[in-house]
């Protein structure tokens, strides 16, 4: 779970790391008094807010005004500003450096990253791995700094921000905590200028099931963590083009997949709609395609597209007579197959099906 | 020969008194696995399908002597736990199921499995079957069809319900599976591709190897580094899944914990070309799969 600019500075306050004052605004508040001159940094995770006009500097209220104005609301690539961040201007800049604490798959650990040439050149930053049993040791700090040339006298300083960066990373199950730029300011203090803070999905989102919006106009209602994305490039494979990407695993409730294949449902334009998974060792396929039935009866206007699904696994023949019933009985276009055929095989019928509709 | 398992093997499930426990336990049974002991705190004196149950791994040792293998089958929050206590009774081989055990977790049991050399599968790891011989964990669980037959391929895979997919693909085609693993889709676990490709590089009876990978992480691109620097390398084929979210945002997670969007190193097109170049065959299916095998391995 990615935090924003906003809440990854919470965070840093909460352990002592120190950043500019701010205020936070929302959609459809006033704007208060802030803090000049200032910084209005809109709230969102694309990458180059500056050139994207979404970082603007300000004199006076009236800018702040001017600037929140005009941010709040603008959509960027699939984000709406919805919160700005108006802080102070960090005075006397001496350098910004970078650093961070990632888990390093190389290493199969945790990981320092630090260089003294922050803002953008953070490919440059060198990546010390270290024990999660023993965290970033003074020892351990100390020689990644001096690796970098930073000076002697800055050490003391930077080993207390990344001592607590690292008890922020253990203690809110961070998965990415990353200062840049830390801002070295001329009476020799550090101030924390942006934060990026990833948190553990595993602990704060359990059990979350992933729906992404694609730009076309094949609804796909996939099983399986590896089989699904499996699934997705084997349709494009056959020219089909997705409206989403979406996974269940494991064995939901019928409520479950019915509220599923209502989202699926409502992407706009719809020409298909492919309900694919691998041979299910223990999911009920009875229940999960009666959830999915559910679902489908409940979607204005009714759909008349092909419907191609290929499940297998338990009570697979209950399932599909069911769905034979109801596809004949309500006029529904099913198009049903087991393992006998491959899932790939199925997107490329689905492809084909949906292609002598529009020819 | 097979890898990592025979079926000589004892294993022990830990927690094999939950839902999880008793239905691996059950499945295990059936493929032969010699599951000799379980472990619930509390739970002691009970026994699933016959299996004993004891409070601790002490106990269960103290009965039946030193263990080959682990199920560590317990919720996700309990896992760190019960694999710090494998590890302290020095199981050699330890296989987390659970999904969804913090990556902090993860990482504290892989460095104390490390000061003792044992090896770790996962987490999120759903086993290793060995057909006709032996299993640990919820491979090809509760089929009646089992999808997995005898023979010279070994598989490794990211997703667990893939490894039933890719052996039943091969099955069809009337190519056997000399080992099955399902190392997780984590973006930090104990063994990956490369640990595994060394043992059936050292397998008289795997000829060649067949991967499930996915973007993200970069243990894919590690398996292309091992192969190019190892002239005796069997042959690979692999399916790397994820080239539909090419263009979704960086970060962005996709099937599995470790699954995430990548520009560069870690994206599909980086592991695609790295693969590619040191000589791994990239199949563009999973149904171009077998004549691939065929051609390039049998």
């Amino acid at each position: 779970m990615k935090l924003t600019e906003a809440e990854g500075k919470q965070l840093f306050q909460k352990h002592g790391i120190e950043v500019p004052y701010g205020v936070l605004i929302e959609l459809g508040e006033e704007i208060p008094e802030v803090p000049l001159p200032g910084v209005v940094k809109a709230q969102v995770f694309f990458g180059d807010r500056k050139n994207a006009g979404l970082i603007q500097f300000i004199e006076s209220q009236e800018d702040a005004q001017t600037s929140v104005q005009e941010m709040l609301g603008t959509e960027i690539k699939t984000e709406v500003v919805e919160k700005i961040l108006v802080e102070e201007m960090v005075g006397g800049v001496e350098a910004e450096y970078y650093t961070s604490i990632i888990y390093d798959t190389d290493s199969r650990g945790p990981a320092l990253l630090f260089t003294t040439d922050g803002g953008t050149g953070t490919d440059e930053a060198s990546i010390n791995p270290f024990s999660i049993l023993s965290g970033p040791t003074r020892e351990f700090i100390t020689q990644v700094l001096t690796e970098q040339d930073v000076a002697e006298d800055e050490h003391e300083r930077l080993i207390a921000i990344i001592t607590k960066l690292w008890t922020l990373v253990t203690e809110e199950d961070a998965t990415l905590a990353e200062i840049n730029p830390l801002i070295k300011r001329s009476d020799g203090t550090f101030i924390a200028a942006d934060a990026k803070v990833m948190l553990d999905d595993a602990r704060y989102a359990p059990g979350e099931r992933r729906f992404l919006k694609l730009d076309g106009d094949i609804g796909v209602l996939a099983s399986g963590g590896g089989a699904s994305m499996l699934c997705m490039d084997a349709l494009l494979y056959y020219g089909g083009n997705p409206a989403n990407y979406t996974e269940y695993s494991g064995n939901p409730p019928r409520e479950v997949v019915a509220e599923m294949t209502k989202r699926v449902l409502a992407r706009p334009n719809l020409k298909g709609l492919w309900v694919v998974g691998g041979f299910a060792g223990f999911t009920d396929i009875y229940e999960t395609l009666s959830g999915f039935v559910e679902g489908l009866r409940q979607v204005e206007p009714k759909p008349t597209f092909p419907i191609v699904i290929r499940r297998d696994g338990p009570r697979r023949e209950e399932a599909f007579e069911m769905l034979r019933e109801v596809g004949e009985q309500e006029g529904f276009d099913f198009h049903l197959y087991g393992s006998e055929i491959s899932m790939a095989e199925s997107a490329r019928i689905l492809v084909e099906k949906i292609n002598e509709r529009t020819a | 020969m097979s890898i990592l398992l025979n079926k000589d093997s004892k294993i022990l499930i830990q927690g094999i008194t939950g839902k999880e426990g008793q239905r691996q336990c059950e499945s295990m049974l059936r493929d032969g696995a010699n599951v000799v002991a379980g472990v619930t705190p509390g739970k002691g004196g009970q026994e699933v399908e016959g299996v004993p149950v004891y409070d601790t791994i002490a106990e269960a040792t103290d009965a039946h002597g030193g263990f080959d293998a682990t199920a560590v089958c317990v919720p996700p929050k309990f896992a760190r736990g019960a694999a710090v206590e494998a590890i302290e009774a020095g199981i050699p081989l330890i296989q987390v199921f659970a999904e969804e055990v913090t990556t902090q977790d993860s990482v504290h049991i892989l460095e104390k499995a490390k000061e003792k050399d044992i090896r770790i599968l996962g987490p999120s790891a759903l086993g290793i079957m060995v057909p006709g011989e032996t299993k640990i964990g919820a491979v090809g669980l509760g089929k009646t069809n089992s999808p997995f037959s005898r023979g010279p391929i070994g598989v490794m895979s990211k997703s667990g319900g893939m490894t039933g997919e890719m052996s039943n693909t091969l099955t069809l085609a009337g190519i056997g599976q000399s080992t099955v693993v399902g190392m997780g889709g984590n973006q930090i676990v104990g063994t990956d591709f490369v640990d595994i490709m060394k043992l059936f590089n050292e397998d008289d009876e795997t000829k060649g190897v067949l991967v499930f990978g996915e973007v993200g992480g970069t243990y894919e691109e590690k398996l292309a580094e091992y192969k190019k620097v190892t002239p005796d390398c069997k042959p690979i084929v692999i399916i790397v899944a994820g080239k539909f979210a090419g263009d979704l945002p960086t970060g962005t997670v996709l099937g599995h914990a470790g699954a995430i969007v990548s520009k560069g190193r870690g994206g599909y097109d980086s592991k695609v070309k790295a693969l590619e170049d040191a000589g791994i065959i990239v199949a563009p299916t999973l149904d171009a799969v077998p004549d691939l095998i065929k051609e390039h391995i049998l």
